[in-house]
C-alpha cells in the first residue's frame, strides 16, 4: 500500500520550484556572452536601444526587478520579525532565568515589586487550549470528513458556507456571542469555559478547512482499493483516509491552537486575570499569559510591570513554539509508512 | 503498521508526560514580593505592618471590578490580607468604573469599584442605584475608600513648573489653546519661558470617573470657559488613549503632551504636573494640599450609603482642588450571607486605619477620619 503523504507532494512541489527557476537564470547567465550585448556601464545610448529592441535583455531587466522586489518582500517579512523577536527575548528573557518564574504564581506581587512566576498562567493558558482542543478538534475533524466523505446537496453547501462565515468572525464578535448567550441570557458567571468556547467557535472553522484540504488530497485509488477489498466505508473512512491524512491534520489542529493561544478578545470580555492559580475552569477569574501581558502592559510605568509583560509574551511565544515542535513529532510519526 | 501504531503512541506518551510534569504539584504560592527595582519611582508593598484590626479570614474566592484610578490601592489592601488568609484569593479587575458597575449590575463580581457613586436619576433610560439594587435584592451602598488627586500631568521639554487655573485649563482641554506660548498660559507663568510647541491633548477614551471628576471641577470652577456636561465619556477636544496608563505613557512620549490623570500613574510615568492656582496662589500637588480638600468633603447619602460631595470650587489657600473620590460599591445584604461576610471581611482590612495609612506613598490621600469612621460603621453593617 503506497501512500502518498501530503507533506511528501509538498516536499516535491517545493523541490520542484527552485529547480525551475534555477534553470531560467542559468539561461539568463548564459545569454549575454551569447548576444553579444554591451557590457554594463557601456554607451548609454546603444543600452537603451538594445533595451527596447531586444526582448532578452528585456527579459533580464525584468528578472532583476522581480529579484529584487521579491528579496525586498523577503526582507519587509523578516526584518518585522527578527526585531520582534530580539526585543521580546532581550527585554523578557532574564525573567524568564530566575528560579521563580516556572514555579510560582502573582499572589501579592504588586506592580511595583519583583518576585513571583507566570506558572499560573502557562498553566491557564493551556488548561484553556487543552479544553478548547478537545471541544473543537472531534467537531472540526468530523464536519471536514463528511463534507469530504459523504456530504453531498444543498446539506453540504450550506455547512461549507456555514463554516466559511465562521472563519471570517472577528474573535471579539465570538466572544461577546458567548457572553450574550452565557452572561446575558443564562446569567451563569464568568469563567476559563466560557472562553474556552468562544476560542472553540474561533478554532473550528481553521480546523474544518485544514483536515478538508488534507482528506481532498488522499488519492481517491486508495478508497477504492479499499472498497475493492470489500471494506465498509466508514472503516475505510476511519482506517485508510484519516490515517493517510494523519500528519496534515496535525498540522491544522497545531495550527488553530497557535491561533488560539494568543487570542486576547475573548479573554478580556469573558476570563478575567487573576494573579493566583486556578484549576476550576468553571468559576472564578481565570490566569492567562495574553491577560498576564495585557494586566502588566496597564502598570507599565513600573519597570517591574514592563520587565513581567516582556516575560509573559516571551513565555507565551515559547509555547507555541514547543507546541510546534511536539506537532512536527507526532505528525512524523504517524505519517511513517508500513 | 504496528510500528508506526507504536511510534505514535510513544509520541502522545511524551505529550502526556510532559504535561503532567508541568502540571506537577512543584508549584509554589509562597511569594515574598520584592522591592521595587526601580527606587525612584513610588515604593512597592510595604508589607504587612500595623494594626489591621481583626481578620476574619474566609476560604475561597472574592471578585471585584471597576475603576482603574483605585488599582493600586486596592492592590495593596489585598496584598495585606491574603497575606494574613492564605486561603483567601481577591481578584481585583482595573476595568475603568462604566465597566465594574456593569459587571456588578450583571451579578459577574461581589462588588465594584468606581469613581463616582451610582447615579440616582436616569441616564440613557437607566439609573445605576436601581438596577444596583435589583441585582442585589437589597439597597445597594457606595463606601467611599479611597481619595486620590487627579494631576494635570504634562511634557514640555525646558518646563519644569507650570501653574494653570481652571479657566486655562478648560481652554486647553477644549483646544481653545494650542500652544504652550499662548498669552493666557504666560500671564499665569511669569518667569518661564514657554516654547511655541503645539498643545497635543490627550483624554480617557475608555468610561472613566477621573474623567467624571476632571469634568465636575472644570465645570465647577471654569463654568463660563467649560460649557460641556459632566460625566464619564470625555466631551472635550484631543486624542483618547485607553485607560489611566494610556494616557500617561501617550504623555511621557510626546512633546507638547498634556492629560488628566491620577496621581499615581503620572509618578510612575515621572510626568511634570502642574500647580493649579484656585485663586489664592499656586498650589502644589502634595500630600497636605490634598488634605485640606478632602478634609471639606461633605459627606453626602443617607443612613450607611456614603457619598462624598467635593468643592472643586474651594478657593481655601493651600488646597489642591482637582481630587477624586473613589468608592466601593456594595449590596447592603447579600443573597448568598457567605460572599456577604467575605466582602465585609475584605473591605474591613481595606477601611483599618493601618492599610488606609500605607495609602499615602502610594499617591493617594487616606479618608478624614470622620469619615472614615463612618465608613467602618458601614462596612460592619453590610450582611
Amino acid at each position: 500500500m503506497s501512500t502518498l503523504t501530503r507533506e511528501g507532494r509538498a516536499a516535491g512541489e517545493s523541490r520542484a520550484q527552485p529547480r525551475s527557476g534555477d534553470r531560467l537564470s542559468d539561461q539568463h547567465d548564459q545569454q549575454p556572452p551569447d548576444e553579444g550585448a554591451t557590457p554594463p556601464g557601456g554607451r548609454p545610448d546603444d543600452a537603451a536601444l538594445e533595451e527596447m529592441g531586444n526582448p532578452h535583455h528585456g527579459r533580464a531587466v525584468k528578472d532583476a526587478a522581480a529579484r529584487v522586489v521579491m528579496w525586498g518582500a523577503f526582507g519587509a517579512v523578516i526584518v518585522p520579525l527578527v526585531w520582534i523577536l530580539y526585543t521580546v527575548v532581550s527585554h523578557g528573557v532574564n525573567l524568564l532565568l530566575s528560579s521563580t518564574w516556572w514555579t510560582n504564581n502573582q499572589r501579592n506581587i504588586n506592580s511595583g515589586d519583583t518576585g513571583g512566576g507566570a506558572r499560573h498562567a502557562i498553566e491557564g493558558t493551556l488548561m484553556m487550549a487543552g479544553v478548547t482542543a478537545v471541544i473543537a478538534v472531534p467537531i472540526g475533524i468530523l464536519t471536514a470528513v463528511y463534507l469530504v466523505e459523504y456530504g453531498r446537496g444543498p446539506l453540504a453547501r450550506a455547512i461549507s458556507f456555514t463554516v466559511d462565515i465562521l472563519s471570517g468572525i472577528p474573535s471579539i464578535v465570538a466572544a461577546l456571542f458567548v457572553y450574550a448567550v452565557w452572561v446575558t441570557t443564562f446569567g451563569i458567571e464568568r469563567s476559563g469555559f466560557a472562553a474556552a468556547l468562544s476560542l472553540v467557535l474561533l478554532m473550528i472553522p481553521v480546523i474544518v478547512r485544514s483536515t478538508e484540504a488534507m482528506l481532498l488530497l488522499v488519492p481517491n485509488e486508495l478508497r477504492e482499493a479499499a472498497y475493492a477489498l470489500g471494506v465498509p466505508k466508514w472503516v475505510t473512512v476511519v482506517k485508510v483516509v484519516l490515517r493517510t491524512a494523519f500528519s496534515g491534520i496535525v498540522t491544522g489542529v497545531l495550527l488553530g491552537l497557535a491561533r488560539i493561544m494568543g487570542e486576547t478578545a475573548p479573554l478580556l470580555i469573558l476570563a478575567p486575570y487573576t494573579k493566583n492559580f486556578q484549576r476550576d475552569l468553571l468559576h472564578g477569574n481565570f490566569p492567562t499569559l495574553p491577560m498576564m501581558i495585557n494586566q502588566d502592559r496597564g502598570d507599565i510605568g513600573f519597570a517591574t510591570a514592563a520587565e513581567r509583560m516582556w516575560g509573559a509574551a516571551l513565555t507565551l511565544i515559547l509555547l507555541v513554539l514547543l507546541l510546534n515542535v511536539i506537532g512536527r513529532v507526532i505528525a512524523r510519526a504517524g505519517s511513517a509508512k508500513t | 503498521m504496528s510500528a508506526t501504531r507504536t511510534t505514535v503512541r510513544s509520541a502522545f506518551g511524551v505529550l502526556a508526560l510532559s504535561g503532567a510534569l508541568l502540571l506537577s504539584s512543584c508549584a509554589s504560592e509562597n511569594n515574598t514580593p520584592g522591592g521595587s527595582a526601580d527606587n525612584a519611582s513610588q515604593a512597592g508593598s510595604t508589607g504587612n505592618t500595623g494594626n489591621t484590626g481583626n481578620t476574619d479570614c474566609f476560604s475561597g474566592n472574592l471578585k471585584a471590578e471597576g475603576s482603574s484610578a483605585q488599582k493600586n490601592a486596592i492592590d495593596e489592601a489585598i496584598s495585606v490580607f491574603q497575606t494574613k488568609c492564605a486561603d483567601a484569593t481577591i481578584d481585583y479587575n482595573p476595568s475603568g468604573s462604566g465597566s465594574g458597575i456593569k459587571q456588578f449590575i450583571a451579578k459577574q463580581v461581589d462588588f465594584a469599584g468606581s469613581d463616582s457613586a451610582l447615579k440616582t436619576v436616569a441616564v440613557d433610560g437607566l439609573v445605576e442605584a436601581d438596577d444596583a439594587a435589583k441585582a442585589c435584592g437589597s439597597p445597594a451602598w457606595n463606601l467611599p475608600m479611597v481619595t486620590g488627586p487627579i494631576a494635570v500631568a504634562y511634557n514640555v521639554a525646558g518646563v519644569d513648573k507650570l501653574v494653570l487655573n481652571a479657566e486655562v485649563t478648560a481652554q486647553i482641554f477644549d483646544g481653545r489653546i494650542t500652544t504652550w506660548n499662548d498669552p493666557a498660559i504666560a500671564k499665569l507663568n511669569a518667569g518661564v519661558k514657554l516654547p511655541a510647541t503645539p498643545i497635543k491633548v490627550y483624554f480617557r477614551s475608555d468610561d472613566s470617573g477621573t474623567t467624571e471628576n476632571f469634568t465636575k471641577y472644570l465645570k465647577s470652577a471654569a463654568p463660563d470657559a467649560w460649557s460641556y456636561e459632566t460625566g464619564k465619556k470625555w466631551t472635550g477636544k484631543g486624542e483618547g488613549k485607553e485607560k489611566s496608563a494610556g494616557v500617561a505613557t501617550a504623555v511621557k512620549g510626546q512633546d507638547g503632551g498634556i492629560t488628566y490623570v491620577e496621581l499615581s500613574y503620572a509618578r510612575q510615568n515621572r510626568l511634570q504636573m502642574a500647580q493649579i492656582d484656585t485663586g489664592s496662589g499656586p498650589v502644589v500637588l502634595n500630600a497636605e494640599s490634598v488634605g485640606k480638600t478632602v478634609a471639606t468633603a461633605k459627606p453626602t447619602g443617607s443612613g450607611n450609603d456614603l457619598a462624598l460631595k467635593i468643592d472643586y470650587a474651594t478657593q481655601e489657600s493651600g488646597a489642591y482642588p482637582i481630587i477624586l473620590v473613589t468608592y466601593e460599591v456594595v449590596c447592603s445584604t447579600y443573597a448568598d450571607p457567605a460572599q456577604g461576610a467575605k466582602v465585609k471581611a475584605f473591605l474591613t482590612t481595606f477601611a483599618s486605619d493601618a492599610v488606609q495609612g500605607q495609602l499615602e506613598e502610594l499617591g493617594y490621600a487616606p479618608l478624614p477620619t470622620a469619615v472614615a469612621s463612618k465608613v467602618q460603621t458601614a462596612v460592619k453593617a453590610i450582611s
